[in-house]
């Protein structure tokens, strides 16, 4: 496998509890890995980590090529992470602007990913004045604005509705399926897990260790209909069962 | 919920009416408000109050002008660091906290007996309150979207025209429109002390001192007047601006 993500040996804490103790973990490049563990597992500190955010206290990671114009990071709260005195299609333009892109090749670009996420809003209104749901859809397309090769993801469905949630994944797998870039994926629900990822990595209580990696062969695109699937139903009783482990229940 | 703003005015003169006509207060200090605004109305048609209206607009506008043109990048470069901010705390904390008006002896030494005293003193602590205002809305801008702004790859200068300089904005506006208000304040006291013939502080002195009372009230209304029409302008300009606030 060709690695896009290595850590090797990470250590992190705070306050003296240990959050990571020599914690190591490869992700596959193009590959949709969901990250999956209980809560205070560290799930967020890792991508914090890997993506700059907060300092590690030891051991060393690498993201291959790494270069913040070919990476993005979805935050959970999408509310605080869009401006405001933006409007939808320039909160999307933003990381193309930071490029220094000319107007001509943003307005393509856009029109790009407007096209297909089939997703219909009045672009020059604000995003307050969409739903939440909406707005996490503009957040999504301005991180996936630079076709990155490295996207991570830190629980992008939670706030959503099942109807929105289903929806966004849909549109998520079909940006993977054209662009292909390797994704990290945090999610707390074992559906989203097994619905989008190649491989779920189970991580245990703190100090936080990978328990077990599943291997999800499910063929993509993934419709709604395969969630209904024998198949389907193996994948998510082994993430279980690895969860149960991991929490103790 | 806007009719609910007229019920203020209505008591004010309610109150005034009922202890001006009850003779609570010798008529003679407390004039009947009906007499006082058509006062006010009779010197606005005569128009011997208006050299006086526009001598005070005039100074404010300008000291106003000239805070928020040196406050305003003042304010957004200090509060970039917080380190540089503090060094200067203590002094914008200082002759903030300092009346202005105390000030203005000092300034009719450097300036002399003109205007430029009175409009230099009141831009100097009107435009204290723009640095203050502004300096703090950079610093408590949103942490969340200056780290998504990083990650994007974005240059400082970037994340300051793009985020920062918008995120200072609503705190900035507060200290507009604080600003506005004391400008008005001390222009208005400093045309009291010395060196101008013109001004609403000078024909409320002088209508003080002839004992024209019902000139006085009419002149300090005008005043009143004149800081909330500007309040008010400030706060539609703000409104239009900042019309994401809080959302």
């Amino acid at each position: 496998m060709t690695k896009a993500v290595a850590v090797n040996n990470l250590r992190k804490s705070f306050n003296q509890t240990e959050v990571f103790q020599d914690f190591s973990l490869d992700i596959e490049e193009g590959k949709i890995t969901a990250i999956f563990g209980p809560n205070g597992s560290g799930k967020s500190t890792l991508l914090n980590i890997l993506s700059g955010i907060i300092p590690k206290d030891g051991g060393n990671y690498h993201i291959e090529n790494f270069n913040h114009f070919q990476f993005s990071y979805i935050f959970q709260n999408y509310r605080e992470s869009l401006l405001p005195w933006r409007t939808n299609f320039e909160n999307v333009a933003l990381p193309l602007q930071i490029q220094g892109k000319t107007k001509s090749e943003i307005k393509e670009r856009v029109e790009k990913l407007q096209k297909l996420f089939e997703f219909k809003i009045n672009w020059d209104h604000y995003p307050y004045e969409l739903s939440g749901g909406q707005q996490q859809i503009v957040a999504f397309m301005r991180a996936l604005i630079t076709e990155p090769n490295v996207l991570f993801i830190d629980e992008p469905f939670s706030a959503l509705d099942y109807e929105n949630n289903l929806r966004l994944r849909e549109h998520l797998q079909k940006y993977y399926l054209t662009f292909k870039p390797t994704i990290l994926l945090i999610t707390h629900n074992i559906e989203e897990a097994v619905h989008l990822a190649d491989k779920i990595v189970v991580l245990s209580k703190k100090p936080t260790q990978t328990l077990e990696t599943i291997e999800n062969p499910l063929p993509y695109p993934r419709s709604l209909q395969s969630l209904k699937t024998e198949q389907f139903h193996q994948v998510k009783d082994k993430v279980l069962t690895a969860f149960q482990k991991a929490a103790n229940l | 919920m806007r009719k609910y703003s007229f019920i203020g005015p209505i008591v004010l003169i309610a109150v005034w009416a009922i202890v001006a006509r009850l003779h609570l207060v010798d008529s003679f200090f407390l004039p009947d408000p009906f007499e006082t605004i058509s006062e006010l109305g009779r010197l606005l048609i005569k128009g011997s109050i208006i050299p006086d209206l526009l001598a005070t607009l005039g100074r404010v506008m300008i000291s106003f002008m000239i805070a928020l043109v040196i406050g305003l990048p003042l304010g957004l470069w200090l509060g970039r660091s917080e380190k540089l901010y503090r060094s200067f705390e203590f002094i914008i904390d200082f002759f903030r906290s300092t009346p202005a008006t105390a000030m203005f002896p000092l300034f009719l030494l450097v300036f002399g007996v003109t205007d430029t005293s009175k409009i230099a003193v009141a831009a100097f602590s009107s435009m204290l309150i723009i640095v203050f205002n502004t300096a703090y809305g950079v610093m408590h801008a949103k942490k969340s979207r200056v780290l998504a702004a990083k990650i994007m790859g974005a240059t400082k200068a970037q994340i300051f025209r793009w985020i920062l300089f918008w995120e200072s904005l609503p705190q900035t506006f507060i200290g507009l429109r604080s600003s506005v208000s004391l400008s008005l304040v001390v222009i208005v006291v400093t045309e009291m002390f010395i060196g101008t013939p013109t001004g609403i502080g000078r024909r409320i002195i002088d209508s003080q001192i002839t004992y024209e009372i019902k000139t006085m009230y009419a002149a300090i209304l005008l005043a009143g007047i004149i800081g909330y029409l500007l309040n008010l302008l400030l706060l539609a300009f703000e409104k239009k601006v900042l019309h994401w606030n809080g959302k």
